[in-house]
């Protein structure tokens, strides 16, 4: 059993609970390991709770939370990715495939593809993760990360070109 | 590469960016070149590859800890410090939040308010913005400096909006100013106790009502030494 809560408070909760798959997609595109990426949801829930007053009902709350999740991994993992890059990759290696969740067969390719995304500069990374994985328009990723869309589109050149080279296709 | 059209064009009409005449434009050089034909249907299919991959995790079923995050009970603690903190400050008007300012300008005398005609706080757009020794000290200042010229930076972090926020105080006032485009806009200024001059990390600390401000407008931590020295490199964006 639940207990009560507010009329107000439900909602937001629910939509949050409910964009909870979409968000640990786009952690998984930012991040360098399924750890990583539920760390940084998970921050990104706590940073989004504590603001919830300054979400306006009736705007996107997703791309409230895209934002909130790009700027925490900005803020804190990319910072600490930067200072352990050195030490991580064997850890990394022996956590590979130790996954005891459902769809372990496609964790694999995915463990593969994050590899390879982490190698891409992050300003690269975050529009790649946006466009192709996430489905953004171009717009709508430019008005998100605060870029004109020039830029944005050069960037995602860059970062394609080279991912689809680094995963060897 | 070679092509007679440019990547970004091409890759822009191959995301469905183009339309009209564009679009057309594209479609027929990719029709007349084989190597661009080669070209989108290698990236098409990548581009599929890639969004089935991640695919896998927004199928997968949600960790508990993570839904366990979006409980409620958490949520009601941090509310609890947002509707306290808006009681403060939020009802506030702008022309209220302009005359506290004054108050304080008035409490704090010659220090950042009104300093021999250059004053560190401006009325600018009907906002007020650090100006002068504040707006350098915001700018460029790091919390482990201690006090430079007068002012000594608190915390550092962002709003929700993602615009970096800072807190600073001096011997008589403290407040808080969040980036705007390249302004330090003034969230609120306090006059600080009487005789407070101590070495503290967190400015918010001798003011309730600072700290009841920085509560409502945080979210997520506040920088450590690194991101507010990354954060400054990069030019508080």
């Amino acid at each position: 059993m639940t207990p009560p809560q507010s009329a107000t408070a439900q909602p937001f909760e629910d939509e949050l609970t409910a964009l909870l798959p979409r968000l640990r997609r786009f952690a998984h595109g930012l991040s360098r390991s399924p750890a990583d990426a539920d760390d940084l949801t998970q921050m990104t829930i706590e940073r989004a709770l504590r603001a919830r007053a300054q979400w306006q009902p009736g705007t996107r709350l997703d791309s409230w939370l895209y934002t909130i999740m790009r700027n925490q991994w900005i803020d804190t993992v990319r910072s600490r990715g930067r200072r352990d890059k050195v030490e991580a990759p064997p850890e990394e290696a022996e956590t590979l495939g130790h996954d005891p969740r459902p769809g372990i067969e496609a964790a694999f390719d995915l463990q593969r593809v994050m590899a390879a995304m982490e190698q891409l500069p992050d300003e690269q990374r975050e529009i790649v993760a946006l466009i192709l994985i996430e489905g953004f328009g171009y717009r709508e990723a430019a008005e998100l990360l605060g870029l004109p869309i020039g830029t944005v589109s050069s960037r995602l050149v860059r970062g394609r070109t080279a991912l689809l080279r680094l995963l060897g296709e | 590469m070679t092509m007679a059209i440019d990547d970004t064009k091409f890759f822009a009409w191959l995301d469905g960016e183009l339309d009209g005449a564009e679009a057309t434009e594209v479609a027929a050089a990719v029709a007349a070149d084989p190597r661009l034909a080669r070209m989108a249907e290698q990236h098409r299919g990548f581009g599929t590859r890639l969004r089935e991959t991640f695919d896998t995790v927004a199928a997968a079923p949600v960790p508990e800890r993570l839904r366990d995050a979006v409980k409620p009970a958490g949520a009601e603690i941090i509310d609890f410090g947002s509707r306290r903190a808006r009681r403060i400050w939020a009802p506030l008007p702008q022309w209220a939040a302009i005359a506290a300012a004054l108050v304080v300008g008035i409490l704090a005398g010659p220090t950042l308010i009104g300093d021999r005609g250059s004053s560190a706080v401006e009325l600018r757009g009907g906002a007020m913005v650090a100006a002068a020794k504040l707006d350098g000290a915001l700018d460029h200042q790091l919390a482990s400096a201690g006090e430079v010229g007068g002012v000594r930076i608190g915390v550092t972090f962002r709003d929700p909006a993602g615009a970096v926020c800072r807190s600073f105080t001096d011997q008589r006032s403290s407040g808080l100013a969040c980036r705007d485009g390249e302004d330090w806009r003034l969230k609120g200024l306090f006059a600080a106790p009487a005789g407070q001059a101590g070495d503290y990390r967190m400015a918010a600390g001798a003011d309730p009502n600072l700290a009841a401000l920085i509560d409502a407008t945080i979210a997520g931590d506040a920088f450590d030494a690194a991101q507010e020295k990354a954060a400054r490199d990069r030019g508080w964006r």
